[in-house]
């Protein structure tokens, strides 16, 4: 049974300028940890936005646990918004607001603001927040600033965030863009293995195939808005990337 | 302009001297210098003729009376009426609450203001927005006198109507900065709190207002340094504080008691300098 269903997807930024998106479908199952991979300015970051809607689709129907998200209101989609999980290529924090506060507002889709006024979470949310930033391996950083840390550790603090929202689906945008090839590679294997222990299905889109072929078991290539291939990782053969790269690779 | 002549003459210095061109570039710059005499004579005589009319023409020069006159008339300020001293006290505490109490209400009022006026949060772009914009500008072009005398037709004598012209007339400065620093945030976590669900509020608590907070609280600080300055001479017209024991010690010719005053407003701007200083270094 499919989580996430997308059908005929289209993008326009102002109404008349060039389609981003021209016609996309595919669907994600509960076990997917499924890569979106394509050539820079081919759409990815704009799919990926679409899903919980940060950019607003001109056209096509996206199916999310059952439910339409184009035709949420604005009440019915910051509830749909807050079981989505979304990782930030460049992290997203509030640079001047402790990690402990970062993470705590991965639930302020469940706070009312009177209560996030004065930042009065829940003890339960409190300790799950620990209990999380231990699991992410940032138990002696929950009192520092958030731009304290380093990139390895603030993308940790993102995933902690997204945790928080006990998701039922993770949008990961670009998550190891902004970090050098080692530490990519643990924050990958630390989203997987999380995703594996949570039991949440990741739509993940990414510019290093390597990362993607090794980390993920479906692939989405995307070029010009449009999908070029679709299928699990190990049927994709070099002929497939040169069409999603338009170009040869070696 | 007379910079890019030079520069010019010296390019052209190189190749053109010897070609047909040479005459006609030492006709050309003859006539940039006349130029520049006649505009730089213009502009002389225009300063004569300003002196003229406003200080030469409109002085009573009678009454200055030479210059020991001027120097007596400044003499008379420096004898220092110290039995003024323990009825300044009062006043001079007013000023300083006129003075915060302005600012922080300034700020309350500046909150819709900056809200409405900043292009990328405001409710509506038509019809918000430029009354934001309208009402910074509002604030700022009137002066605090004016303000002042205003309040003082409105709700009467005493502190309060000073409070409000110095509330009035901060939030143009407050909501000015404050817009344009909305204006400037990074907007990604702006986008992390909306993906996780956060409503309109959550949106500018947690991802907009960390960002300008710094900035705001800067501005602050300065405004309420200013209005002390503003507070001091509010009295003059009526509304409280250290202006009006100016106004009255004026008005008895008492020079040594309005130079006791104008002493005790020194102190409380430097009082303001000391504060706003170790303040603004907390913020940041």
């Amino acid at each position: 049974m499919a989580v996430l269903e997308v059908r005929d997807l289209r993008v326009r930024y102002n109404n008349t300028g060039p389609e981003i998106l021209r016609g996309i479908d595919f669907s994600v199952e509960g076990s997917d940890f499924c890569a979106v991979i394509g050539p820079s300015g081919a759409g990815k970051s704009t799919l990926i936005r679409c899903i919980n809607r940060l950019v607003e689709p001109s056209g096509g129907s996206i199916t999310l646990f059952g439910e339409e998200v184009l035709a949420l209101n604005a009440r019915d989609l910051r509830r749909m918004r807050r079981r989505i999980g979304m990782i930030f290529q460049e992290f997203n924090l509030v640079n001047r607001m402790s990690v402990m506060d970062n993470v705590l507002s991965g639930r302020l889709g469940y706070t009312g603001s009177f209560r996030s006024l004065f930042r009065l979470f829940p003890r339960h949310d409190i300790e799950k927040a620990l209990e999380i930033l231990a699991r992410v391996g940032l138990s002696d950083h929950v009192n520092k600033r958030a731009d304290a840390l380093s990139g390895g550790q603030r993308q940790r603090v993102g995933i902690a965030r997204a945790l928080m929202q006990q998701p039922d689906l993770l949008l990961l945008d670009e998550p190891t863009s902004a970090l050098d090839p080692k530490i990519s590679r643990d924050v990958m294997s630390l989203i997987r293995d999380l995703a594996r222990e949570f039991d949440v299905p990741v739509l993940c889109n990414i510019h290093d195939v390597q990362l993607a072929t090794e980390f993920c078991n479906r692939i989405i290539g995307l070029q010009d808005g449009i999908k070029k291939f679709d299928g699990p990782t190990e049927t994709m053969k070099k002929s497939d990337m040169e069409l999603i790269y338009a170009m040869e690779v070696l | 302009m007379a910079m890019t002549d030079r520069m010019a003459s010296e390019n052209s210095d190189r190749g053109i001297l010897s070609s047909a061109g040479a005459s006609t570039y030492f006709e050309r710059r003859r006539s940039a210098r006349i130029r520049s005499a006649l505009i730089w004579s213009a502009a002389a005589l225009l300063l004569f003729w300003c002196l003229h009319v406003t200080v030469i023409a409109d002085t009573d020069w009678e009454r200055i009376g030479g210059r020991f006159g001027v120097l007596g008339s400044i003499g008379r300020f420096l004898l220092l009426d110290l039995s003024l001293l323990p009825h300044l006290i009062i006043p001079a505490i007013e000023t300083m609450m006129m003075a915060t109490l302005g600012t922080l209400l300034g700020c309350v009022l500046a909150l819709p203001v900056a809200w409405f006026g900043a292009r990328n949060v405001t409710p509506s772009l038509y019809f918000f927005y430029p009354v934001g914009r309208f009402l910074m500008v509002l604030s700022r072009s009137v002066h605090e006198i004016i303000w002042a005398i205003l309040f003082v037709g409105a709700v009467g004598l005493g502190a309060l109507p000073g409070i409000l012209a110095v509330a009035v007339r901060s939030v143009g400065f407050i909501s000015k900065i404050t817009a344009e620093a909305i204006e400037n945030i990074d907007p990604k976590p702006v986008e992390a709190i909306r993906s996780v669900g956060g409503n309109q509020f959550q949106v500018m608590y947690f991802g907009i207002l960390p960002q300008i907070m710094p900035v705001v609280l800067g501005t602050i600080i300065f405004e309420w340094d200013i209005n002390i300055r503003r507070a001091a001479v509010m009295g003059l017209v009526g509304a409280g504080g250290l202006g009006l024991v100016f106004f009255r010690q004026m008005a008895m010719f008492n020079y040594g008691g309005v130079t006791m005053v104008l002493l005790a407003i020194l102190m409380l701007i430097i009082i303001g300098e000391i504060v706003s200083h170790f303040a603004r270094k907390a913020v940041t």
